[in-house]
């Protein structure tokens, strides 16, 4: 009996664990035929959408290690660099020597933004996320003082058709056609056509090199995990007190996390700008983190615990559904906006669940931990009772 | 110590920044084919013009201009080589090639004339013209709601 009761509790807690992207996966087998999308044009897509997110995603990793939670305030770094893409294009430096001198550029600002969340983090221990959150709100005002009214002015950019009409301020929209795609296209890679009994697959392009980019980040984060720092982080994530008490700079640690993961998000960004070839001066860093977010927690991850599977994992699921929800809806409903919503509904809707499911899983450990101290004389109890 | 390793690691990011500014920066070459007058000498503009500009990714489309004509060329690194073919009114026989390696750096744009390079002047490179802002919706200043509410549908990411 109690075997038997274990099994159901490991499943029904394997099932909690994964919740998340099992309800993805199951969405996604249902939106897929109900799309009709060739599977050359999904895996093209996909192929493009992994190569252009990844990076973003991987930079939450670091914080979370050092169990500071979800990063909300990696908009910081995709603040930083979008200013260093302003300058680039402004100086109209193309090709990689673009992207590279926009890292550069973006690097100290990241840098600055995040020795500044992370000490404000350490004044708010326990409460990282929102705090981050509402930080990301009050740095993204200070960067419209700084694009929209110091630049041309205090700061000089000279391209007129960088600077807004009125002689300061940068325009709404900047188009990066001087970068877009170069690191996408600087090893490109065709692979097909296939065929597979029934299945056909057409040509696919890869972008070889956003790959090797994004495969030496995973690369950096195992190794990283095994140096002293990597050591001290997982530490502090586990129990900061105890941590604190064997001597390792909690604070200092914390601190570093945080700058790491802005300086990742700033190159992140920058990644992903190039493929996207456009910068919404205004609104490009708005929605990075909070779609970061929901991919990294659709990929199983969460507050407490993620790896680089649940990364991948994430971006497919999550952009499997932006691919095929607003067609499966136009298909089934006869308009693509019901999957537009749906998509958005799902996209921050998933941030909800997971953090519910986050609480009740801690919820239920304290309960099981509670029980645990009691041993079998609290059984025997209810028993003679 | 540290002092000194910081500050070396500093200085290399710092070159490796010049580096590329100058490696990937793009110029815009304007190629001149006006009337000009240079000390009190007046260039007529040439009849038939076809010009290569051939930069470090390989060949550029040629340019064909005829007289008043304005064209651009953009180039990218730090160096580029340009072929002028001078032809007859009817574009059939070449009268004079002319091949120049120009270097320019660090500034952004330039201007080359085709009649002062035509007669083998030194001073062909002239000041750029300013460059016109391209007007669209975007231009106006962005408002409150603009920048509170996104007018345009969030991107795709």
């Amino acid at each position: 009996m109690m075997q038997k009761r274990s099994i159901t509790q490991k499943l029904s807690r394997l099932l909690a664990n994964n919740a998340v992207p099992v309800i993805f996966i199951f969405i996604s087998a249902g939106a897929i035929p109900l799309s009709g999308f060739s599977a050359t044009y999904l895996i093209q897509e996909l192929l493009i959408r992994v190569g252009r997110n990844s990076f973003l995603i991987l930079s939450l990793l670091v914080p979370i290690m050092a169990g500071m939670g979800l990063n909300f305030g990696m908009i910081l770094g995709a603040m930083a660099g979008q200013i260093g893409l302003v300058f680039v294009s402004d100086w109209a430096i193309v090709g990689i020597p673009g992207i590279v001198l926009a890292m550069i550029i973006g690097t100290p600002v990241a840098v600055a933004l995040g020795l500044l969340c992370g000490n404000v983090l350490n004044r708010a221990k326990g409460q990282e996320m929102v705090t981050s959150y509402i930080l990301g709100f009050f740095i993204n005002g200070v960067y419209q003082l700084v694009v929209l009214y110091f630049m041309g002015w205090l700061i000089p950019i000279a391209s007129p058709s960088l600077v807004l009409s009125r002689g300061y301020g940068i325009r709404n929209a900047i188009s990066l056609l001087g970068i877009r795609t170069v690191l996408d296209r600087l090893l490109p890679l065709r692979v097909g056509p296939f065929d597979v009994g029934s299945f056909h697959l057409d040509v696919v392009n890869i972008p070889v090199a956003t790959y090797i980019v994004i495969a030496a980040f995973c690369f950096f984060i195992v190794w990283f995990r095994r140096t002293k720092l990597g050591q001290d982080m997982r530490a502090i994530g586990q129990n900061m007190a105890v941590a604190d008490s064997a001597g390792i700079p909690v604070n200092r640690t914390r601190v570093i996390a945080i700058v790491i993961s802005t300086v990742l998000a700033c190159y992140g960004q920058v990644i992903f700008l190039q493929n996207m070839g456009t910068l919404n001066t205004y609104n490009s860093h708005d929605q990075a983190g909070m779609f970061s977010i929901a991919a990294l927690l659709i990929g199983g991850a969460s507050v407490s615990r993620a790896g680089i599977g649940n990364v991948f994992l994430g971006v497919v699921l999550f952009h499997l559904m932006f691919i095929v929800a607003p067609m499966a809806g136009k298909n089934l409903m006869g308009q693509a906006q019901i999957g537009e919503y749906f998509r958005v509904f799902v996209s921050y809707g998933i941030i909800a669940v997971a953090l519910v499911l986050h609480a009740w899983n801690r919820h239920n450990e304290r309960v099981d931990a509670r029980r645990s101290l009691r041993g079998p004389t609290d059984a025997k109890a209810k028993e003679a009772a | 110590m540290r002092a000194l390793q910081r500050s070396v690691v500093l200085c290399l990011i710092l070159a490796l920044s010049v580096g590329l500014f100058y490696i990937g920066r793009e110029h815009q070459v304007f190629l001149d084919n006006k009337t000009i007058e240079v000390d009190g000498q007046s260039f007529r503009a040439l009849k038939f013009v076809k010009i290569t500009v051939r930069t470090q990714a390989g060949d550029a489309p040629t340019i064909e201009l005829m007289p008043r004509d304005r064209d651009l060329a953009k180039v990218t690194g730090p160096s580029f080589q340009i072929k002028v073919e001078v032809m007859d009114e009817f574009g059939e026989k070449v009268e004079k090639v002319i091949e120049k390696d120009l270097t320019p750096g660090f500034s952004k744009d330039l201007m080359l004339s085709m009649p002062l390079l035509a007669a083998d002047r030194d001073d062909y490179i002239l000041p750029p013209p300013a460059v016109q802002a391209p007007s669209s919706e975007r231009d106006t200043e962005p408002s409150e709601e603009t920048l509170a509410l996104p007018t345009e549908p969030v991107p795709d990411p």
